[in-house]
């Protein structure tokens, strides 16, 4: 039976499955259904396992739910409750609504992030292939260490994307296509939806008081677009319209933005009146007066579409920039509206005075901060003019061989006439080239040819992951010293085993390979010269522990 | 088109046979392609002196009668090269004074008089012999140092023959400009190794088999003892090399913090940052 501890949300009786009575229990993480009368669940999902749900058709006689989960499988509940099945089920599928998605993004997310980290990095994606699906180490070892922060809630920073803010345009781009008989569709996708939300709060305030008690979503939607609120010529004829109220909460919104104004000092927007110098220049007609009841009604409309462009303009920005802020930067904002002198003097000094400073410094002109150097004061700098050659190798010649020698040479040289025929004897010269011939005393350095060049690439490259994944390996297993707690022991245990079992079924294979294509050059010395590091720290480290322990 | 710089760097040895070695490679330099260009430089300790093609040869009469004496049907440019090489290394050698207190010759200065050559004559890739008998010099390091980086700068390369002991600076040279570096075992037969392995220039030694590059030490010596070292202990501020550490840095004297660890770890070069 289910722990008691498991919170219990929704309980439906006379629920059937394959032809059976029973009970259904909707759960914190689970759904199960148990037969009448018995005390066990036979059918038990977890929601993170359901991958959706189905419903018959509401005119069929039977009201089923179908569970389908990632496996493929599906199971089917049919409520049987003559009165109450449609609602049953209905309650049923509302909550399932909701909880699925909670469920879905995270087990999507482990798997979905696990899948990103294979494909964008290449050499984890080698080392996964090496290590876990040839079974040397499992593969929740192999992701201990790196999925760490994805349990967490905040995602890891580099998969943070910046947010998408919400285009100027979306209003218009919900084009109306006609319908063919005098109607109008328009498409509402739900970034659009989203938009309306987040730019026009009073909508969506509407939106959660109507729907679904009042008004379906398709009739709240058709009756936003009916309204004279959303069409340009918002002439207000107390129609009992739900969106009249948002058309007023709209102008009382202008109004205080307009109140606030621009905390910025040099900024003056009460100067940008349109002045006119006198008729003629860029006026028809006289200058208006300042009374209202002139005006046309062109002009009005003309102030009204403006108004509204103005405001939509302002909530698009306000709807960016409101998703960073914390409540309580809400709660300082609605309190300088209301006028609260005091609050926002608070404001206005700091921001004006980093204006003020924007406007007078420049940062190429100010004085440059460098760090406080040493002074450099060479005592004997004639020591780095001599070269590498150690002080006392050379060869004593007293000043006596000196002159001996040059004398000597001069008088050999006294007579020198080039005889080019005799440069030097056959013999002299046949052993020379014996020397520089391959085999030759000056060419035995050359004999060793690069690695490189000798092995195949694949067996080069079959080296390099069998490094990769011998280093990876060596790494979990260095990293268990010194060993303090006993999770520290289990891991070392298990890795020393895990060492084990990669040089049997990689490294030996491997080796096996390079013999029988006859390749003499020790490839896999330094590998096993690693391991064997390994082993006998392993061997000191129990003996030591057995020797604490007795 | 390549031109040769010869060096000649002598103490003691059978001058005239090394000089004969060294004509044999000239001609057959010159011989090779007709637009190669041959200069010849000998290097002793005072001075170092072109011995081809030499300021002196101007005058026509006495080359001319030199040339039509020799009477064998000569390449001209050939037998103008190989007696002006006599005449002059005969000159060079009964000018120099007897100076007995030094053994080093004047090897950077002779390598930068080369390179000004070939860069005056010829602008492309060129090659520089230097043969080599005497020891190298501490004290011209810096200027050696100069040269080669020039010579590599302007895809020079610089080839060393040495005859007697190994010279790490032109080990150094070979290695850093290009150039190949070979100590040959046998004086008499150094005609033979200059034309098997040093006459080819640099795009027919991609196809031959030569002697393989040596191990170049490129050790630093320590500023204390000049000792060649693999670690060292190196100032933060005036980057002076020593082998063992001391607090006071003893060429720009800036005083170091002792932090002396639990655990020295001896393989490890540190910067300790000024107090």
């Amino acid at each position: 039976m289910a722990s008691l501890s498991e919170e219990v949300l929704l309980v439906v009786k006379k629920v059937r499955q394959r032809k059976q009575d029973g009970t259904l229990y909707l759960m914190a993480e689970r759904i199960a259904w148990g037969p009448e009368g018995k005390d066990r669940f036979t059918v038990s999902h977890l929601y993170s396992d359901i991958r959706c749900q189905k419903i018959s058709p509401d005119g069929k006689a039977k009201v089923q739910l179908q569970l389908v989960l990632h496996t493929g499988e599906s199971t089917t509940f049919h409520f049987a409750n003559e009165s109450t099945a449609l609602k049953d089920r209905e309650a049923a599928k509302e909550l399932l609504q909701q909880l699925l998605p909670k469920f879905k993004k995270k087990a999507n997310k482990e798997l979905e992030e696990k899948n990103r980290m294979l494909q964008e990095d290449p050499v984890l994606f080698q080392l996964y292939k090496d290590l876990v699906v040839s079974q040397v180490i499992s593969a929740e070892e192999f992701w201990a260490n790196r999925l760490g922060g994805l349990n967490n809630a905040e995602p890891a920073p580099y998969t943070n994307k910046q947010e998408v803010g919400i285009s100027g345009a979306f209003l218009a781009d919900i084009r109306p296509q006609t319908d063919g008989c005098n109607g109008l569709r328009y498409n509402l996708t739900t970034d659009i939806i989203e938009s309306i939300f987040r730019t026009y709060p009073a909508v969506k305030q509407k939106y959660s008081e109507n729907v679904p008690h009042n008004l379906t979503e398709k009739e709240f939607w058709t009756r936003f677009f009916q309204s004279h609120y959303f069409h340009r010529d918002r002439i207000n004829t107390g129609t009992q319209d739900i969106f009249s109220e948002c058309a007023k909460q709209d102008e009382k919104g202008l109004k205080s933005l307009v109140n606030k104004g621009v905390k910025n000092p040099l900024v003056d927007l009460l100067s940008l009146e349109d002045k006119t110098l006198d008729e003629g220049y860029g006026i028809k007609q006289a200058l208006p007066s300042t009374s209202n009841s002139n005006k046309t009604v062109k002009e009005s409309s003309n102030a009204a579409i403006i108004k509204r462009f103005n405001h939509h303009s302002a909530m698009v920005l306000a709807a960016g920039a409101r998703k960073n802020e914390v409540p309580a930067d809400q709660a300082s904002e609605t309190s300088s509206t209301d006028g609260n002198s005091r609050d926002s003097d608070f404001f206005q000094p700091p921001v004006k005075k980093v204006k003020l400073q924007e406007a007078i410094e420049y940062e190429d002109l100010q004085r440059e901060n460098r760090q406080k150097t040493v002074a450099l004061n060479l005592k004997k700098s004639d020591r780095y003019a001599h070269g590498p050659v150690p002080l006392q190798s050379q060869k004593y010649t007293t000043s006596q061989d000196i002159i001996n020698a040059v004398n000597c040479i001069r008088h050999e040289m006294a007579n020198y006439k080039p005889n080019l025929t005799q440069v030097m004897s056959s013999t002299a010269a046949s052993s020379a080239v014996a020397a520089l011939s391959p085999g030759g005393v000056l060419m035995q350095g050359g004999a060793q040819q690069a690695i490189n060049q000798m092995v195949p690439s694949d067996i080069q490259g079959e080296l390099k992951h069998l490094y990769v994944a011998a280093g990876e390996l060596l790494r979990h297993f260095w990293s268990c010293f010194p060993v303090n707690t006993s999770f520290l022991e289990e891991k070392v245990i298990k890795m020393k085993s895990n060492l084990e079992r990669f040089q049997m079924t990689k490294l030996s294979p491997f080796k096996e390979k390079l013999q029988r294509q006859y390749l003499g050059t020790n490839l896999t010395g330094h590998l096993e010269e690693m391991l064997q590091t390994a082993y006998s720290k392993f061997h000191i480290w129990q003996t030591r522990r057995m020797m604490r322990k007795t | 088109m390549s031109c040769y710089g010869f060096h000649i760097f002598f103490t003691k040895f059978t001058l005239s046979k090394c000089l004969d070695a060294v004509m044999v490679m000239g001609n057959s330099h010159l011989a090779l392609t007709r637009t190669n260009k041959l200069a010849v430089i000998a290097s002793h300790c005072q001075d170092s002196h072109f011995l081809y093609p030499s300021k002196s040869l101007g005058g026509g009469d006495g080359a001319a009668d030199d040339v039509s004496s020799t009477r064998d049907g000569k390449y001209e440019l050939l037998a103008v090269a190989n007696s002006t090489i006599a005449a002059e290394i005969r000159n060079v050698l009964s000018k120099a004074e007897v100076r007995g207190n030094s053994t080093d010759t004047l090897l950077a200065g002779s390598l930068a008089k080369a390179l000004c050559c070939i860069l005056t004559n010829s602008h492309l890739v060129c090659l520089e012999q230097v043969i080599k008998a005497a020891e190298d010099c501490a004290l011209q390091y810096m200027n050696f140092m100069n040269v080669i980086f020039a010579a590599q700068k302007q895809n020079i390369l610089i080839d060393a023959c040495v005859l007697d002991s190994d010279s790490g600076l032109l080990q150094q040279a070979c290695d850093i400009t290009g150039g190949l570096y070979l100590k040959i075992p046998q004086k008499l037969a150094l005609a033979q190794y200059l034309l098997w392995v040093f006459l080819p220039d640099s795009e027919q030694r991609s196809q031959l088999v030569l002697p393989p590059p040596a191990h170049v030490d490129y050790r630093a010596a320590c500023f204390c003892h000049r000792n060649l070292i693999e670690i060292g202990y190196v100032c933060s501020v005036c980057l002076s090399i020593f082998c063992n550490f001391s607090p006071i840095c003893t060429t720009c004297e800036t005083a170091f913090k002792i932090q002396l660890p639990q655990m020295v770890k001896p393989k490890k070069k540190k910067l300790k940052m000024p107090a």
